[in-house]
């Protein structure tokens, strides 16, 4: 009996002195991106007890591919509710995988929203609210992904792409073209954005994209499409004629 | 030769020992298992893109070695001393100059060797599952993409490789060691007081899942958001009885590239050893008293 309270206590002062070690220990694994965050209890319901005990029990990952194969074959069903469930789900399991949140949002805003579209049994009204309504739920799959993935410039680039090819909203594309830019440093996106800025209405934003065109130009990436963009520029901003770049000679 | 009170080489007898008892139970089966599911899930969903692929194949195998680990680690180290018992091993054992606390390192050190090896044998089997369908997809992407240039090339293979085969792969598979570690010194303890092999395992399944949910019982309690005394107790008492396995869970991120620092092995190590030390002292409390 003496030797049964002596474990119990050795048991009690082990667990006393272990709580702030593992507090610790978890801060840092987190703050190292290795550990993820504790689980939403909100998946219960969704994944069911199993699910969440295995998703629990370290399989996180492993319940996760799962869910994904299960939106994967709600999208050869062509069943859009599921589809975004299950990736709801996918993506509340692994929040830093990108590649979820992507494929996410670009079957919403591509996949869905075309499918409701070019549906003859709807009416016309409703096939472009439905329309709209899978680009605006692509477009929000995107954000919530970026609040978590700040840095993720595949997130920035798909939400850039999805206004500028979907919502057809070219400030918010070129916003997103210009966080790409500043995350990979590739002047590349800084011309997508300055295509973007040249297309709005807004004649502040087309000095930006001016500037961001001329830095490239001076740097000598002169595709096609940049050169006739400046061109265009030129003319709206009316730049004096000695600043013009030269004119671009058809071969 | 006078008797020692503690001898390494008694207990890698009675490690040794454990291993081959628990080989004959056929308890490695899972390692044959283990290899057919590696390979199916490494041609399964052929219509994923390659990352997606590797991804998957690394889900599916990550999640069978550690459902192997923990359910080896519980099983195993459960049935050791109601086997030892039953077969009168135990007698056998303890009538000689063994102290107790010998014979406990001794299975749990068998156990431990049996889960290592098993480890070892199946990250063997994996990484070369990996490594070979990383090149065929590389090799089918170059072929689908007609790459000729060296920087495309560069390109598809660092795609490719960003899912593959790396070291860190293996830090991994440590912390599933470490973990099981834990459970079989955990299951251990409980074994020297439950009545069955049963009771061993239910009791030990339950705190390894509790165990997985302790980061957020424990916050719960330590950052005070509980406010009903009778949940702040419960909290308090449970993040202090089990212990927190969530710390040895990196694997879904390292799935995902991210780098196991030196760092967070050294953290891994520490509190798995913790965890190790301080369970084996309250067995040997336990099996001391335990009538034979």
């Amino acid at each position: 009996m003496k030797r049964k309270l002596q474990a119990l206590l050795v048991l009690l002062i082990l667990g006393g002195l272990k709580l702030p070690v593992e507090q610790a220990a978890t801060r840092y694994l987190r703050e190292a991106k290795l550990l993820s965050p504790p689980l939403d209890m909100s998946v219960r319901d969704s994944i069911g007890q199993m699910g969440f005990a295995a998703s629990l029990g370290g399989l996180r990952s492993l319940v996760a591919s799962i869910t994904y194969l299960q939106a994967y074959t709600a999208w050869t069903n062509v069943d859009w509710a599921k589809v975004d469930a299950y990736f709801t789900l996918t993506t509340s399991l692994q929040p830093r995988y990108e590649r979820y949140w992507d494929e996410a949002s670009w079957h919403m805003a591509y996949n869905a929203a075309s499918n409701y579209r070019n549906n003859p049994k709807l009416n016309a009204a409703v096939r472009e609210k439905l329309y709209a309504d899978h680009i605006q739920r692509g477009v929000d799959i995107l954000k919530k992904g970026l609040h978590l993935l700040p840095n993720s410039a595949l997130l920035w680039k798909t939400l850039g792409e999805t206004y500028e090819r979907r919502s057809r909203e070219p400030k918010l594309a070129a916003d997103a073209y210009m966080e790409v830019y500043r995350i990979t440093q590739r002047l590349h996106y800084a011309r997508l954005a300055a295509y973007q800025y040249a297309i709005t209405e807004d004649p502040s934003l087309w000095r930006k994209a001016y500037d961001l065109l001329k830095d490239s130009y001076d740097k000598n990436q002169r595709p096609p499409s940049l050169l006739s963009t400046i061109k265009e520029l030129e003319e709206k901003l009316k730049i004096p004629l000695p600043s013009r770049i030269p004119d671009v000679t058809k071969p | 030769m006078p008797h020692s009170n503690f001898s390494p080489a008694r207990i890698w007898t009675l490690a040794t020992a454990t291993v081959t008892q628990l080989m004959r139970m056929k308890i490695l089966a899972f390692l044959g298992v283990f290899s057919v599911i590696v390979v199916a899930a490494s041609f399964a969903s052929p219509l994923l893109n390659p990352e997606q692929q590797l991804k998957q194949l690394k889900d599916v195998s990550f999640g069978a070695l550690q459902i192997f680990s923990v359910v080896i680690a519980i099983v195993a180290t459960a049935l050791l001393l109601p086997r030892d018992l039953e077969d009168r091993t135990l007698y056998t054992i303890l009538s000689k100059p063994v102290p107790r606390y010998e014979y406990l390192l001794g299975k749990l050190l068998g156990v431990l060797l049996l889960i290592g090896g098993g480890l070892i044998l199946m990250d063997a089997a994996f990484s070369v599952v990996l490594w070979l369908r990383e090149k065929l997809l590389l090799a089918q992407m170059v072929q689908s993409l007609n790459a000729q240039r060296p920087e495309d090339l560069a390109q598809i293979e660092a795609y490719v490789a960003k899912q593959g085969l790396t070291w860190n792969l293996h830090l991994g598979v440590l912390a599933i060691f470490l973990k099981a570690a834990v459970v079989s010194a955990l299951a251990l303890m409980v074994s020297c007081f439950a009545s069955s092999t049963l009771f061993t395992v239910v009791i030990t399944k339950c705190v390894v899942i509790i165990g997985h949910g302790q980061t957020l019982m424990r916050e719960f309690f330590l950052n005070g958001k509980m406010t009903a005394w009778v949940e702040q107790a419960l909290s308090a008492l449970l993040a202090i009885l089990t212990p927190d396995l969530a710390v040895f869970d990196i694997v879904e991120n390292v799935i995902q590239g991210e780098v196991v620092t030196w760092g967070a092995v050294q953290i891994m190590l520490g509190t798995s050893a913790m965890y190790v030390v301080g369970y084996c002292v309250v067995s040997h409390l336990l099996f001391v008293e335990k009538e034979l």
